[in-house]
C-alpha cells in the first residue's frame, strides 16, 4: 500500500555538478536538477565523490536541501585513483553495491549515469544488468533552449526487459519463429520432440559447446544441423560455414588429412597442402555425423583440437588454429563403442554435454501428416508444378504410414522420398488413391529385402555393433524361431545335431539364453507380438 | 465530529481545474470540519494529478487540522481528505523549488484564524515565483485587509527565494480570532504610486535603470522609488508598483530574467499599473480571488473590474461547501460585484 520510497544512486560530477555562485542556480547541473522535478520525488540520494571533491558534494547537499526539502542527501566519499580504468572502477562500484542494503521491499533505487566518466556509466550498465545492482537507470539531460524550466529532462531505463511488454511480446514472437526455424517450417505435433527441440533451441543460441545428435538413421539429424547454423547465422553467432562430413565415408588413411588437412609433403603424392574440414569450419560448425565410426587415431586429434581450438596437419611442425562450434551426429549407441574399446571415453565425455536424442520417425507418428504437408510443398517446387493430395488419398496414406505396419526404417529420408515419388508420379499434379497404392506397395516390397536380415528393426542401433559373425547366426536364429510355434520347437530345430547327443537335452532353456544375450525373447520375435 | 458529518465531493477539474480547486478545498474542509474527496484533480493538465508542490499544500493542511489523508501520491488524480480540529503552533513549512510558499501561506492562513490558540509559521522555499502571488502581496494587499477585518496577522521576510534557486524564509505570526466583513472599500480617483526594485545577485544598475523607467512613466519622486537589495541564495529582480487610491490597495509585480533588458521589465510593471487604475474598480485581478473566499466565509462585499477564471472556481467552490447563499457574484456594467446576500 505505502509507496515505495525512490532513492538515487550516482557519482557527484566534478564538472556539470560543480558551482559556488549564485549564479550555479541557472545552469543546469545534472544531480540538482533530479530533485528539481515537479513531478518527481527523490526520498534519497546516494552521492559518490573523489574524497578530495568534498566541498563540492557538500554544496551540492546544501543547495539539494534547499529546493527538494523532501530529499535526504548521504555523502560517499570514494577514493578512484584512475576513474577511467574499467578494473578499477568496476571493483569498487561493484564493492559499493555488495555493501550496500537494499531494501526492496521499501525502496525502488535508480542509477543516475548522467554524471561520471563513461567508464563509470558502463559499469553501472552492467551491474544493473547483472542485478548485482537492483536498480533501474536514470539519465538527465539539460533543458531544451529557450525553456524555462531549469529540471530538464529525465529518462529511466529498466534494464530488466520482461519489464516492457512490447520487448516482450517480440522476445517472444522471435522464440516461436527460432522454435519453427528448428523444426524446419513442419508444425510438429509430438510433444517429446517439441520439447527436445524448445531446449535444443536454448543451447543452439546460448552455447558454444559441442551438440551430440543421437538418433536412428533418417530421424532428421544432418537437416537439425543445418537448421542450428541457419539460425546461429541468422542471430549472427556464426560467421562461418557449416561443414558437414559424414564420417563413415572417410575411414582409413585419408580420414586425418581430410579432416586435420596435411602439409605439401606429408607423405606420398601429397603435392600440395590441404587446409582440412576442421580448419575450413573456423568460426563456424563443424558437422561429424556418424562420429561413432572416426578411427581413435582421429578421435584423440579430434579431441586436442576442441580443447585448445588448434590441432597439428598431418606432417605439419607448427598447429593451426581454428575455432568451430563441434555437432556430432551417431545412430549408435557411444557408451556401447566405449566399453568396446571403440571409442574414447574422453571424447565422449568431451561431447557428451549436450546430447539430444532424436526420435525416429516410428517414434513420432503424430508428425507425419504436419511433415506430408510441408513436404508435398517442397516435393512440388522440385518437380516445379504444385501438387495436391485429394482427401480420399490423403486418408489412406496417412493410415498407413501412422500404423505399426510401417516400421519407416530409414525415417524422414524414406518418408520425404515416398512424398517426392508420388509427387512425381501424380497425373495432372493430384495424388489419387491409385498414386497413393502403388507407392504403398512400392514401400512394402523395399521393407521386405532380401537383403535385410531384420535385425535393425529388431535391435535397433544395437545391430550394427554386432560382428558379422554373430549376425548371420542371430539373423537365422530369428528366422527359425519366427516359423517355429514354440521356444521348445524352436530349440529342437536349432539344436537338432547336439541335442541327440545329450542326455538331458534342454534345447528351449539354451535357446532362451542365446536370445537373452541380445535382449531378445521367444514371445517378442513373434510375427504379431502380444501386446 | 468529521465522521457524521457527509463527505463532500468535488470534481478537480471544474473551473481553472489546477491547484486552486485543491487548496481551496483544503482551507474551507478544515474550516467547516467537513470531510472531502476530490476526483479528476488537475485531470486537462500537461502531467496531471497531484504534484510535489500540491502534495505540499496537502500535508501542511493535514498537519494544522489534525487530518487523515488518503491519495496523496505524486500524480493522484484522487484525494480523500478529513480534517479534525484545527490546533495553533509552530510550523515549519519547507517548500521546494516547484512550488511557492505564498501559496502554501494561502491555504493555513484562514485556517489558523480559526485555531485554538496563537501560531507561528515559518515558510520555507519560493517567496517570488511568476507563477503565484509574490511574497510583497501579502505583505502590501492581503495582510492589511485582513489587519482591517480585525485579524491579528504578523510576517516579515527574512530571506528572498527566487526561482529556480528558492530558499527564500518568511515568519507569520497568527493570532487565532474571527475577522469581521470584507470591508467597503472605494477609489477616490487619486491613484498614489510608490516602486521598489527587488534584487539579489545582480549589479545594482539593473534596479536603478529599472526605477527610471518607473519613474518617468508614473511621475513620482526618488523617495517613493526605492531599490531593495535583498538576501536571496539564488540571482533574482522584481520590479513592484503598488497603487493606493481611497481604500483600494494593488501590487503588481514584474520578474526580471536572463536575456530580458531592465526596461522592458520595468514597462511592463508600469502598464499593469496603470491598466488598474483604469479599470476604476477597487478590486484587483488577483485580490478579487482571495477575497471571494474572505466574504464567504465573513462576509462583506466587494466589487471588481476583472472576473478571472480563478475568482469563479473559487465561487464554486466555496458555495460547495458553504451554500449558495453565503457568497454571489453578478456582472453590472462591466464590473462584478461580490456578496453574502
Amino acid at each position: 500500500m505505502d509507496r515505495l520510497a525512490t532513492v538515487v544512486i550516482g557519482f557527484y560530477g566534478t564538472t556539470l555538478d560543480r558551482g559556488r555562485g549564485a549564479a550555479r542556480w541557472e545552469r543546469w547541473r545534472p544531480t540538482v536538477a533530479l530533485c528539481q522535478h515537479p513531478d518527481r520525488i527523490i526520498d534519497r540520494l546516494e552521492l559518490i565523490h573523489p574524497p578530495r571533491e568534498a566541498a563540492g558534494a557538500a554544496q551540492v547537499a546544501a543547495d539539494i536541501a534547499q529546493i527538494s526539502p523532501e530529499t535526504t542527501v548521504r555523502l560517499h566519499p570514494l577514493a578512484l585513483a584512475d576513474p577511467w580504468d574499467f578494473e578499477q572502477v568496476f571493483a569498487a562500484l561493484h564493492d559499493f553495491a555488495r555493501a550496500y542494503a537494499f531494501d526492496l521491499d521499501a525502496e525502488r533505487y535508480l542509477v543516475h549515469i548522467t554524471t561520471g566518466t563513461h567508464v563509470a556509466q558502463i559499469c553501472w550498465f552492467l551491474l544493473a544488468e547483472s542485478r548485482h545492482l537492483p536498480a533501474a537507470l536514470i539519465q538527465t539531460s539539460p533543458p531544451r533552449h529557450g525553456d524555462r524550466d531549469v529540471a530538464g529532462q529525465v529518462q529511466i531505463i529498466d534494464l530488466d526487459l520482461s519489464r516492457y511488454d512490447a520487448l516482450a511480446r517480440r522476445f517472444e514472437a522471435e522464440h516461436a519463429e527460432s522454435l519453427a526455424f528448428l523444426k524446419d517450417g513442419v508444425d510438429t505435433r509430438d510433444p517429446a520432440f517439441n520439447r527436445l527441440i524448445a531446449e535444443l533451441e536454448r543451447v543452439a543460441l546460448r552455447s558454444r559447446e559441442p551438440i551430440l545428435l543421437q538418433g536412428p538413421t533418417g530421424a532428421g539429424k544432418s537437416r537439425l544441423a543445418r537448421r542450428i547454423h541457419a539460425l546461429k547465422a541468422q542471430r549472427r553467432q556464426v560467421r562461418g560455414e557449416l561443414i558437414e562430413v559424414n564420417c563413415a565415408t572417410i575411414r582409413g588413411d585419408a580420414a586425418a588429412s581430410t579432416l586435420f588437412g596435411h602439409v605439401r609433403g606429408a607423405y606420398t603424392g601429397a603435392t600440395h597442402a590441404r587446409a582440412g574440414l576442421l580448419r575450413a569450419a573456423d568460426g563456424g560448425l563443424l558437422f561429424l555425423d556418424e562420429i561413432g565410426e572416426l578411427g581413435l587415431e582421429e578421435q584423440a586429434m579430434l579431441l586436442t583440437a576442441i580443447e585448445q581450438r588448434r590441432f597439428l596437419p598431418v606432417g605439419a611442425d607448427a598447429p593451426v588454429e581454428s575455432e568451430f562450434q563441434l555437432i556430432a551426429g551417431s545412430n549408435r549407441d557411444l557408451a556401447a563403442a566405449v566399453r568396446a574399446g571403440r571409442f574414447r571415453e574422453d571424447l565422449l565425455a568431451r561431447i557428451d554435454l549436450w546430447t539430444f536424442h532424436l526420435p525416429g520417425l516410428a517414434e513420432r507418428r503424430a508428425d507425419i501428416e504436419p511433415n506430408l504437408d510441408v513436404e508435398l510443398r517442397r516435393a512440388g517446387e522440385r518437380v516445379g508444378r504444385h501438387v495436391t493430395l485429394n482427401r480420399e488419398a490423403r486418408d489412406r496414406f496417412l493410415a498407413f504410414a501412422t500404423s505399426p505396419a510401417a516400421p519407416w526404417p530409414a525415417g524422414f529420408r524414406e518418408l520425404n522420398a515416398a512424398i517426392l515419388r508420388m509427387a512425381t508420379l501424380a497425373p495432372g499434379g493430384r495424388i489419387d488413391v491409385a498414386t497413393v497404392d502403388a507407392e504403398l506397395a512400392r514401400l512394402r516390397r523395399s521393407w521386405r529385402d532380401p537383403e535385410d536380415d531384420g535385425l535393425a528393426t529388431l535391435l535397433g542401433p544395437a545391430a550394427d555393433d554386432l560382428d558379422p559373425f554373430d549376425r548371420v547366426q542371430l539373423a537365422h536364429v530369428v528366422a527359425v524361431c519366427r516359423r517355429q510355434p514354440s521356444l521348445s520347437a524352436a530349440g529342437r530345430v536349432l539344436f537338432a545335431v547336439s541335442r541327440t547327443r545329450r542326455t538331458a537335452p534342454n534345447d528351449a532353456d539354451r535357446l532362451r539364453k542365446y536370445l537373452q544375450r541380445f535382449g531378445l525373447s521367444f514371445d517378442a520375435l513373434r510375427p504379431d507380438p502380444p501386446r | 465530529m468529521s465522521n457524521e458529518v457527509e463527505m463532500l465531493r468535488i470534481d478537480g477539474a471544474q473551473g481553472e481545474g489546477g491547484g486552486q480547486v485543491l487548496r481551496s478545498s483544503l482551507a474551507l474542509a478544515g474550516l467547516t470540519g467537513r470531510p472531502v474527496e476530490l476526483s479528476r484533480i488537475r485531470a486537462g493538465r500537461q502531467k496531471s494529478g497531484l504534484l510535489r508542490q500540491h502534495l505540499t499544500a496537502v500535508r501542511a493542511a493535514a498537519e494544522v487540522t489534525g487530518a487523515t489523508v488518503e491519495g496523496a501520491e505524486l500524480r493522484s488524480a484522487w484525494l480523500r481528505f478529513t480534517p479534525g480540529p484545527i490546533r495553533g503552533g509552530t510550523y515549519h513549512l519547507a517548500v521546494g523549488t516547484a512550488g511557492s510558499a505564498t501559496l502554501v501561506c494561502q491555504t493555513v492562513l484562514p485556517l489558523l484564524l480559526a485555531a485554538d490558540g496563537p501560531s507561528t509559521l515559518v515558510f520555507e522555499g519560493g517567496t517570488h515565483n511568476p507563477a503565484a502571488p509574490p511574497y510583497d502581496f501579502l505583505e502590501a494587499v492581503y495582510f492589511p485587509l485582513l489587519r482591517r477585518m480585525g485579524a491579528q496577522v504578523e510576517a516579515r521576510m527574512e530571506r528572498a527565494g527566487f526561482y529556480p534557486a528558492g530558499g527564500g524564509r518568511f515568519v507569520l505570526e497568527v493570532a487565532p480570532g474571527r475577522p469581521g466583513p470584507v470591508p467597503p472599500l472605494a477609489r477616490a480617483g487619486a491613484p498614489v504610486f510608490e516602486a521598489w526594485a527587488m534584487s539579489a545577485g545582480l549589479a545594482v544598475t539593473v534596479a536603478k535603470r529599472e526605477l527610471a523607467v518607473v519613474r518617468d512613466a508614473l511621475g513620482i519622486s526618488r523617495e517613493a522609488a526605492t531599490i531593495r537589495r535583498v538576501e536571496a541564495p539564488g540571482r533574482g529582480n522584481v520590479v513592484h508598483i503598488r497603487v493606493t487610491d481611497g481604500d483600494a490597495v494593488e501590487l503588481v509585480t514584474a520578474f526580471g530574467a536572463v536575456g530580458r533588458p531592465a526596461e522592458v521589465v520595468a514597462a511592463e510593471a508600469v502598464e499593469e499599473a496603470l491598466r488598474f487604475v483604469d479599470l476604476g474598480a477597487p478590486v484587483g485581478e488577483h485580490l478579487a480571488d482571495m477575497l471571494v473566499l474572505l466574504v464567504g466565509l465573513y462576509g462583506g462585499a466587494f466589487e471588481t473590474g476583472v472576473w478571472s477564471l480563478h475568482a469563479s472556481t473559487n465561487l464554486a467552490i466555496v458555495q460547495a461547501f458553504l451554500g449558495a447563499d453565503a457568497v454571489q457574484a453578478e456582472e453590472r456594467g462591466g464590473r462584478w460585484y461580490v456578496a453574502r446576500p
